[in-house]
């Protein structure tokens, strides 16, 4: 353990606990499932940083979600996210969660991501390599760290916008709100 | 000179033309009618392997054109018949009211690619139990593989138009 990060094991050692455990859960939509076999086994060690992947997202609190996203995609994984136990942090891996990256004139991959679920970071790239992962890992830490990694909060806080958005592009959503729609409407307006 | 499949398949159908297409496979070209009773012929005669069912929309000559691929397997040991290795069956139909019967009766396998069709093309099977979107999530005003989709109006209008969630800055 770093000496220097005593004093915020003593004042926070949840978040700590959070930010060097994080459990992954890789939702391989597109290419980007290429760069994750090389990542979290022996070349470059996801473990070295705490990143592990789970079997099941009710037991992941990163969720990286690797490549294009169409629409069937993008209803199992809101499904996916709203599984996991909060805190949990997103990632959106390579440009085409961005804006569609190759994909901005598919008729059925959506653009921008953000706009149906929260979204804490980008790894820009078309592919981004392994390394960029673990750069990102670290970028996560300190978001953690400053509380600016909230995208579940920011969920909790907006849903009735998101979910307004996820049923625009998906038509009606077979399972029920997540949070209750009216009162976080009120709270928001 | 021509091949004695053309000669087997001229002798029975009336209607089709037929002629060699690339990699030595026959190319025949069957009015719509008679494509499940051609399909029923060939495989019959040893064509028993559906590789593809596939389409292509002609917007000039205002045709959506039905391809079927065909092929055989030869058994270990055998030889294959000299010339012909596989069949390409095409078939065209108007565009403004594409419907042909279907061929899951004759090739199982062609359930799939049929529905496949039905949502990517607007081609409309019958006789074909289930006609209900295979990949799409949604019902798209023009079919969008055909040639008038405007993929990119579409995208600016459908998913330009969700707003992005109101975050603080």
């Amino acid at each position: 353990m770093d000496r220097n990060q005593f004093i915020k094991w003593i004042e926070s050692p949840g978040k700590m606990a959070h930010k060097y455990s994080l459990h992954a859960v890789y939702f391989s939509t597109g290419c980007g499932i290429i760069e994750v076999p090389p990542s979290i086994t022996a070349r470059w060690d996801a473990e070295r940083f705490g990143v592990i992947p789970t079997a099941t997202p009710r037991h992941a609190n990163l969720f990286l979600i690797t490549g294009y996203v169409s629409l069937k995609t993008l209803r199992a994984i809101i499904r996916t996210y709203e599984q996991m136990p909060e805190p949990k942090f997103t990632v959106g891996f390579g440009s085409c969660p961005i804006n569609g990256g190759m994909y901005y004139d598919s008729y059925n991959t959506i653009k921008h991501l953000d706009r149906y679920m929260p979204i804490d970071g980008y790894i820009a790239g078309c592919m981004p390599r392994p390394e960029a992962i673990f750069i990102a890992v670290t970028h996560l830490w300190t978001l953690i760290d400053k509380d600016m990694a909230d995208g579940y909060k920011r969920y909790r806080k907006y849903y009735a916008q998101y979910r307004a958005n996820q049923e625009r592009v998906l038509g009606r959503l077979e399972w029920p709100p997540l949070f209750p729609l009216e009162k976080v409407h009120e709270a928001s307006a | 000179m021509k091949h004695p499949l053309e000669v087997r398949l001229a002798s029975v159908f009336k209607d089709i033309r037929t002629g060699p297409g690339p990699d030595g496979r026959l190319a025949v070209a069957a009015p719509a009618e008679s494509v499940v009773p051609v399909l029923t012929f060939l495989k019959e005669d040893g064509f028993d392997f559906l590789q593809l069912v596939s389409c292509v929309d002609w917007i000039r000559e205002d045709q959506i054109e039905v391809v079927y691929l065909l092929s055989k397997y030869v058994p270990a040991g055998g030889e294959a018949e000299a010339g012909v290795t596989g069949i390409v069956l095409k078939t065209r139909v108007p565009r403004a009211e594409p419907v042909l019967a279907t061929s899951i009766h004759v090739f199982p396998v062609a359930e799939p690619y049929e529905r496949e069709m039905h949502e990517l093309f607007g081609v409309t099977f019958e006789g074909h139990p289930r006609l209900i979107p295979l990949l799409l999530e949604r019902e798209y005003k023009i079919p969008p593989f055909r040639k008038d989709f405007d993929t990119r109006k579409y995208c600016e209008d459908f998913f330009g138009s969700v707003p992005p969630v109101g975050e603080k800055k």
